[in-house]
């Protein structure tokens, strides 16, 4: 035991800059910890045991491929992404962002290196706010972003003032391409069989044609938004005086990220009914 | 056999300790005593396979509750608490299409405590994806991801998958509609994916649609794959946490 205490540690500057340890700030694991652990354990198991009682697991009909349930959802915790399929070409939202996102958190420790904040909740000095305002900006964020989607302002004034939404084509995101006149040409722009060369690989030659205005909803305009506004956001605050540090930047954008991740849930598990309206909507109404 | 130290005035309830813990049975299994003085305490964490998953000691601040919220541990004892409601639950449940659901029917009304290991394993299920997400935000929140510990982060993330996935596969086993649709809606997700993501959807799901071939895959993932992957992940997880010098503290 006394070996492993003073055993050389790989040398990185956190370890370096440690200080001895102090015996005298140091508690025993047994009974300090292994208890609390017992007690944590024995209450969890109580709590799982009360719920287990209380509230029996969904279970509907036998599955029946013949039948499609109107909504058809995914677990809760990939709705997030269910709802960003609603506003985004498939393979951005069920594939390219959570592999970019899970990439991005690994690698979080990667840019924010410095020891700064580390080992206490939120300690430096502007901590709380860039959570605050991150966390605030992310999900009143995506909020707008979705009322703005499901055409609410259009809505909102038609109701007011009685009259057609005066911009057609900001309707919705959607409607920037089916009422902007186009030219007929750039719905399908030929690329030919030189892009893609899959016929490399032994597949038959493809042949590519792109839809500007169909790129420009389904890609340009998203990829824009999720990668623009976290910049924007931390431009604004730099300058803001509001993130200064590493650190603070991470803050910013990890709440923001979180606040985007819980909103898109909920709106996900409780907002999408039939056809995926944007509507009130519960599980277990289901039964 | 480890040497122990007995304390030095010795009461009635010391004498009866002696009686149970230093006879030949008891010492044949802990070696040491029981803890009762602080020799003796850090040789039961020592000397235990499973204790000496923590240090002997450790900085006051981290016992603190609202230090960790005891949410890695959280996710680690629901991952147990699954593993053994798992197993009962393997009794009665074959993965066929033709049986599974009746399986779990069977298993909410005729098999005594069935309904009760179901509903434990599922909302143990949905808890664990919760502590392990709060896990990830404590973690974060405490700047507890900074050098030397940027590995074990990612571990973590890994930890974060394996828990999704691990959760996701679970869900088709009742194969009711609630089942067969969230992972027909989720794979396909997968299918939407660029060039590879046809084929990978295929081979997740045995075939065009979710049917007994991507039952059978997403039972053998969810039951010994995932798990093994996850426990795997887990012991380089707690390793790391000891080998960077516990947990993460102000410099
Ligand atoms: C199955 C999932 C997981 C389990 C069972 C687990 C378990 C644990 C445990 C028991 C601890 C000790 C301290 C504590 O309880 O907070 C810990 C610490 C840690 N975990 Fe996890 N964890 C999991 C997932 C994650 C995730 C998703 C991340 C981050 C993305 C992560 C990153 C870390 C880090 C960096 C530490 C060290 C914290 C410190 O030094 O204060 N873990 N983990």
């Amino acid at each position: 035991m006394a070996a492993a205490q003073t055993q050389p540690v790989a040398a990185s500057r956190a370890v370096e800059a440690r200080k001895r340890r102090q015996r005298e700030e140091e508690l025993l694991v047994w009974p300090d910890l292994v208890f609390i652990e017992f007690i944590s354990a024995v209450l969890f198991t109580v709590l799982i045991v009360a719920l287990a009682v209380l509230v029996d697991a969904v279970l509907l009909d036998r599955a029946n491929p013949a039948v499609t349930p109107n909504p058809s959802k995914a677990p809760w915790y990939f709705l997030n992404l269910q709802e960003l399929l609603l506003h985004m070409h498939p393979a951005l939202a069920g594939v390219i962002v959570p592999t970019i996102a899970l990439i991005a958190l690994g690698a979080i420790p990667y840019y924010d290196n410095t020891a700064e904040g580390q080992g206490e909740w939120l300690s430096t000095p502007r901590a709380w706010l860039n959570m605050y305002v991150g966390a605030g900006t992310g999900a009143i964020g995506t909020l707008l972003l979705i009322l703005f989607d499901d055409a609410q302002h259009a809505k909102l004034w038609e109701k007011v003032t009685g009259t057609a939404w005066p911009i057609p084509a900001l309707r919705n995101l959607r409607a920037i391409q089916n009422d902007i006149p186009w030219p007929k040409s750039w719905t399908k722009v030929p690329l030919g069989d030189k892009v893609l060369r899959i016929d490399l690989l032994g597949l038959p030659k493809m042949h590519l044609d792109i839809n500007i205005p169909g790129l420009l909803v389904e890609q340009i305009i998203p990829v824009s938004t999720m990668i623009g506004l976290p910049i924007v956001l931390s431009i604004v605050c730099w300058k803001a005086k509001i993130a200064q540090t590493k650190r603070d930047h991470m803050i910013l954008q990890f709440s923001g990220f979180i606040a985007v991740y819980v909103m898109l849930t909920i709106v996900g598990t409780f907002f999408r009914g039939e056809g995926l309206a944007l509507v009130p909507y519960t599980i277990f109404a289901e039964k | 056999m480890a040497a122990t130290e007995s304390p030095e005035r010795r009461s009635m309830g010391d004498r009866v300790y002696d009686a149970i813990f230093t006879n030949r049975l008891w010492r044949s299994i802990f070696r040491s005593g029981y803890p009762n003085t602080p020799r003796n305490q850090m040789l039961a964490v020592a000397t235990n396979v499973f204790l000496h998953l923590h240090p002997t000691r450790i900085h006051r601040t981290h016992v603190k509750i609202t230090h960790t919220f005891c949410l890695g541990g959280l996710s680690f004892f629901l991952f147990l608490g699954l593993t053994i409601s798992g197993v009962l639950l393997m009794f009665y449940y074959v993965p066929s299409v033709d049986r599974a659901y009746e399986d779990i029917l069977a298993l909410e009304t005729d098999v005594r405590f069935g309904q009760l290991m179901r509903n434990m394993h599922r909302w143990m299920a949905h808890g664990m994806v919760l502590t392990v997400l709060m896990h990830m935000m404590r973690v974060f929140y405490t700047g507890a991801y900074k050098p030397p510990r940027e590995f074990n982060w990612v571990v973590g993330v890994v930890l974060l998958v394996l828990t999704l996935l691990l959760s996701f596969t679970g869900y088709l086993l009742p194969w009711d509609q609630l089942a067969l649709w969230a992972i027909t809606v989720g794979t396909n997700m997968v299918g939407s994916a660029p060039l590879l993501g046809e084929p990978n959807r295929f081979v997740l799901v045995g075939g065009f649609q979710v049917g007994q071939a991507a039952l059978i895959r997403f039972y053998t993932l969810h039951v010994i794959g995932l798990p093994l992957m996850a426990a795997v992940f887990m012991t380089v997880h707690f390793w790391r946490i000891r080998r960077d010098g516990g947990l993460a503290r102000p410099l």
